[in-house]
């Protein structure tokens, strides 16, 4: 059933039983489950490949689950995370939600409530991988610009006209007219547009 | 003397007649000169008036009588007119006209002033002559010079008169001295005695002469002998008597008499008369002794006051014997000066001494003060000086004072004012004032000041009626106080008013007070002696206190909830492991099994490991009801089940209160002691009565701790409410865990409270009440030793 396509649901907690129990549901609505018994754990074999969710109980014996919630956002980890908690209070699952928490229920929990969750969770990883795989592609294109098409790209989509480039940057019309033409064909832009949404999704800085 | 012209002698006309006539002549002109001799001696003087020619003739010693130089001739009859005193003249004349009318001899006495001024007072006799026709024509008359002779009348008469006068005195100043005078006629043997010896020997003067022998039987018999030896002695050797004796009065009383006598002796020594005196000195001797009696009872007196006297005035310094003692001199040097007498004052108090003196001196005022003289022998002395001016119809005479040996007085009185300060301190640190009252008249007797200030009144302002002491009381609590002071007066009882309150005079604060007060029972209806107490303090304090052990309370039962909250989330941790995971399981079985086709084996692993789970959950639970029986092995003591119940009910008492709950105790009397945990005995009472109240926190009520012991010999404890009651269904289910009917119950009190006595091997179980209310029972296995 192994599949790297197959979106992963990673679930940590303590207790075998109810580790099991959740690996078995997730596993009967088709979902590929791997198991963990702390996050150091998971983090020491973390093969994550594919859209994936954390199933993370609250009390865990060693690291808990928010702190470990604030160790893959400190590492850069983007997962969505689903709490399960025997004793949730409020204030624990606000800080859990602002956190960037998918979904916080409460032990014993409805099957379906966590399923939904998961659902969501993959799917919400799944648009975040595809993004991230977007800009990814889109770095590669950034990379094979000379220095000046950068230049004259950057200050391009700041929304400048190519006569105030060219003095800009102390070249002939001409010239930045060649730059920006080589940019717009090596970053597969068809517009002026659709550069200047590469550049937000690439967070180049603005020039001024 | 009367020369007469003789008509017949003048016509004898013969030879003889011749000689005869110059015989007579010559023996007249002898007669003559002696007539005039006579005349001079007695200072007699005589004249003729003749009556028809109204001439007069008079005598050479008529003129001298006049004062006028003898002439012959006539004498004018104005001029000896003129002559007589003014006084006289009409008298003269008058009695002359009477001689004239009635022929009768004229005979005056008048006075006449002599041409130098000299008055003389003359007799005149004058006799009227008538022819034999008997018609008068002349007076014949004499005038004698009698102003010798006259005053020495006088001068007789003013003797006689002052001699008289004087006897009169001697006799009222003899009445007046009770002296009397005796003269003893030796030779005759009589005796005179003047008035007031009679009068002394109790006899009337006119009693007649006096007899010796009633004289010697009036002396008293005691002293008879004393006398007449005194009397022998005097005759003999001219000693004179000066002796006192008694004689006794015809009518039996007794006087004292001083007599004094001297012996009168003639040329040759032979004694002839003795006089004396007799003097009653009855009334001084007894004044005397009277005098002497009081200044012997002064002088005792002084002395046992302690008290001397002394005067300062012209005549000196007197210091009474007494005085001298006091201030530890001797008599014999006399009495100090002001200068050694200060010195006898204690240096802290001579100065104020010496200004007193010195006042006194000059402003003549007096002083009364206390203060401290150092003896001689260096004793130290308070004595009390009192000195007051004599003043005598406004003229200063000096001082007379007292002078006090105060020493024991003025120590004592230190000494009581010290126990006086010690007693108000004392009062005043611990609120406490005394009083003594009589509250059916209202008066009162003492007031201590803290008294006063307790009620905000100021003791500086001196006696202050009871009434305004009552009238600070509170207007909620003044009935009480009254009511039971009332009863105690009518009871003859003694009273306390536990706590009252009064709104203080001065600073209108409100303040809690205690008075007890003790029936006097000497005293008359209504008296009291008590103190009053401060107690606002107090009661704040104990209401801190209290407030206090009711925190400490709270705290013990949070720290109880918390505690349970804490183990019961350990629990619902571990509970909810297994139960979530089973369902979970379960869930995955259903869905293994809803899968087309269905995947059997997955399903069946699942509903084993819903097994599993189902099993450790069971294993959690079990853990907990075993948690007393295994956790700690519980102490097995024989523990006083009164003594629980007491420290109990003391953690509840503020609770209870609060909520109206009135907690009381029947308790088998034989069997208090069980074999049990005291600390889980403890917490078992604890719950138990901490649900009963809490089931009676909105009604009130009671809450009843019984004890007995059953068949089994178990002590039965039964704690009961009038509380909500339990629950209409199963009553069992009270004692499972987290079973509660409470907003704030972990349901555990009674799972805890039945796993503690079942592992004491008893038994407890609840029943509902008749009435409202429930009753929780549980066993105990009563001590061995008991049992036995």
């Amino acid at each position: 059933m192994k599949s790297a396509a197959l979106p992963t649901v990673f679930i940590i907690d303590d207790d075998k039983g109810l580790r099991q129990a959740i690996e078995d549901l997730v596993e009967s609505v088709g979902l590929r489950a791997e198991t963990f018994a702390s996050g150091e754990e998971f983090l020491s074999r973390r093969h994550i490949s594919g859209p994936s969710c954390l199933v993370l109980d609250v009390r865990l014996p060693q690291m808990s689950g928010l702190d470990f919630q604030r160790r893959l956002t400190e590492t850069g980890t983007q997962i969505p995370i689903i709490f399960i908690t025997a004793h949730g209070d409020i204030p624990m699952s606000v800080r859990a939600l602002k956190s960037g928490a998918v979904e916080f229920l409460t032990k014993p929990f409805r099957d379906q409530d966590l399923l939904d969750a998961i659902q969501q969770a993959l799917q919400h990883d799944r648009a975040a991988q595809e993004q991230q795989a977007e800009i990814h592609d889109l770095r590669e294109l950034y990379r094979t610009l000379t220095a000046r098409e950068q230049e004259v790209m950057a200050l391009v989509v700041s929304g400048m006209l190519n006569k105030q480039i060219a003095s800009e940057i102390g070249v002939s019309e001409a010239t930045v007219k060649i730059h920006r033409g080589n940019a717009m064909h090596k970053m597969q832009a068809a517009s002026v547009v659709d550069l200047v949404r590469m550049a937000d999704k690439l967070k180049l800085p603005p020039r001024k | 003397m009367l020369i007469r012209k003789d008509p017949e002698v003048l016509t004898m006309a013969n030879e003889d007649v011749q000689r005869t006539l110059e015989e007579l002549s010559r023996n007249l002109k002898e007669s003559k000169a002696w007539l005039e001799e006579a005349q001079r001696v007695a200072h007699l003087g005589y004249w003729v008036w003749d009556l028809e020619t109204n001439h007069l003739i008079w005598s050479d010693e008529t003129y001298r009588i006049f004062g006028l130089t003898p002439q012959e001739g006539l004498i004018d009859l104005d001029k000896v007119r003129e002559m007589i005193h003014p006084d006289d003249r009409e008298a003269v004349f008058r009695t002359a006209g009477e001689a004239v009318r009635s022929g009768a001899r004229a005979d005056c006495e008048h006075r006449l002033f002599r041409p130098n001024g000299e008055m003389r007072i003359v007799h005149s006799l004058g006799d009227l002559k008538k022819d034999s026709s008997g018609r008068p024509y002349q007076i014949f008359g004499t005038t004698q010079d009698i102003t010798e002779r006259k005053r020495a009348e006088e001068a007789f008469q003013e003797i006689s008169r002052k001699l008289l006068e004087s006897n009169a005195r001697l006799e009222e100043a003899q009445r007046i001295a009770n002296v009397g005078h005796y003269s003893w006629n030796l030779i005759e043997n009589r005796v005179v005695w003047s008035d007031e010896v009679y009068r002394i020997y109790g006899l009337s003067p006119q009693q007649g002469p006096i007899d010796l022998a009633m004289v010697r039987e009036m002396i008293h018999p005691a002293d008879r002998e004393l006398v007449f030896h005194a009397a022998e002695d005097a005759l003999q050797s001219e000693v004179p008597v000066d002796i006192e004796h008694r004689l006794v009065r015809p009518d039996g009383e007794v006087r004292t008499i001083h007599s004094v006598g001297t012996v009168k002796r003639d040329t040759s020594g032979r004694p002839y008369e003795m006089f004396g005196t007799a003097q009653d000195v009855t009334d001084r001797r007894r004044s005397e002794e009277a005098l002497k009696q009081s200044q012997f009872y002064l002088s005792e007196g002084q002395r046992l006051a302690h008290m001397g006297s002394w005067a300062f005035n012209d005549s000196g310094h007197y210091w009474s014997d007494e005085l001298y003692k006091i201030y530890g001199l001797d008599p014999q040097n006399g009495a100090p000066t002001v200068e050694q007498y200060l010195e006898l004052i204690h240096p802290q108090d001579r100065t104020s001494m010496a200004e007193s003196i010195k006042r006194m001196q000059e402003e003549h005022c007096g002083f009364d003060q206390i203060e401290r003289i150092v003896r001689p022998d260096g004793q130290l002395r308070y004595i009390r000086a009192v000195a007051i001016p004599v003043i005598e119809q406004e003229v200063f005479k000096g001082f007379i004072g007292t002078t006090m040996d105060v020493t024991e007085q003025e120590l004592l009185t230190q000494e009581l004012r010290r126990e006086q300060a010690y007693l108000t301190e004392a009062q005043s640190l611990t609120h406490i004032g005394s009083w003594a009252a009589n509250f059916a008249t209202m008066q009162n007797f003492h007031l201590s000041d803290e008294t006063y200030r307790i009620h905000g009144l100021d003791p500086r302002q001196g006696p202050t009626p009871l009434e305004r002491f009552w009238a600070t009381l509170h207007p909620e609590d003044e009935p009480v106080v009254r009511a039971t002071i009332e009863n105690a007066i009518r009871t003859g009882t003694d009273y306390e008013i536990h706590e009252f309150r009064i709104r203080r005079a001065d600073d209108g604060q409100i303040r809690v007070l205690r008075s007890i007060g003790h029936r006097n029972p000497a005293g008359e209806i209504g008296e009291y002696v008590g103190i009053t107490m401060d107690i606002t303090e107090l009661k704040r304090a104990e209401e801190e206190r209290e407030k206090l052990r009711q925190l400490e309370a709270d705290l013990a039962h949070i720290n109880r909830v918390n505690m349970l909250g804490e183990l019961s989330a350990a629990l619902a941790h571990e509970i909810k492991q297994p139960i979530a995971a089973s369902i979970t399981s379960a869930n995955a079985c259903l869905r293994w099994l809803a899968r087309d086709p269905p995947d059997l084996e997955r399903a069946r692993a699942a509903a084993a490991r819903i097994e599993e789970d189902g099993n450790r959950a069971a294993d959690v639970i079990n853990r907990l009801r075993s948690f007393y029986k295994k956790g700690s092995p519980p102490k097995r003591e024989a523990v006083d089940i009164k003594e629980i119940l007491r420290e109990m009910t003391a953690l509840f008492r503020t609770e209870a209160l609060r909520h109206s709950v009135r907690i009381h105790s029947e308790l088998h009397e034989e069997r208090p002691h069980v074999l049990a945990d005291r600390v889980q005995l403890q917490q078992v009472f604890m719950n138990l009565m901490l649900n009963a109240l809490e089931a009676m926190k909105d009604s009130g009520g009671e809450l009843t701790i019984t004890s007995r012991s059953n068949p089994e010999g178990q002590l039965v404890v039964s704690i009961s409410d009038t509380g909500v009651g339990l629950p209409a269904e199963n009553t069992e289910r009270i004692f499972d865990a987290f079973h509660t009917t409470k907003p704030q119950g972990t349901g555990m009190g009674l799972a805890i409270t039945r796993s503690i006595v079942e592992a004491h091997g008893g038994r407890v179980w609840a029943t509902a009440n008749q009435g409202a209310g429930a009753t929780l029972h549980f066993t105990l296995p009563a001590k061995a030793g008991a049992r036995a």
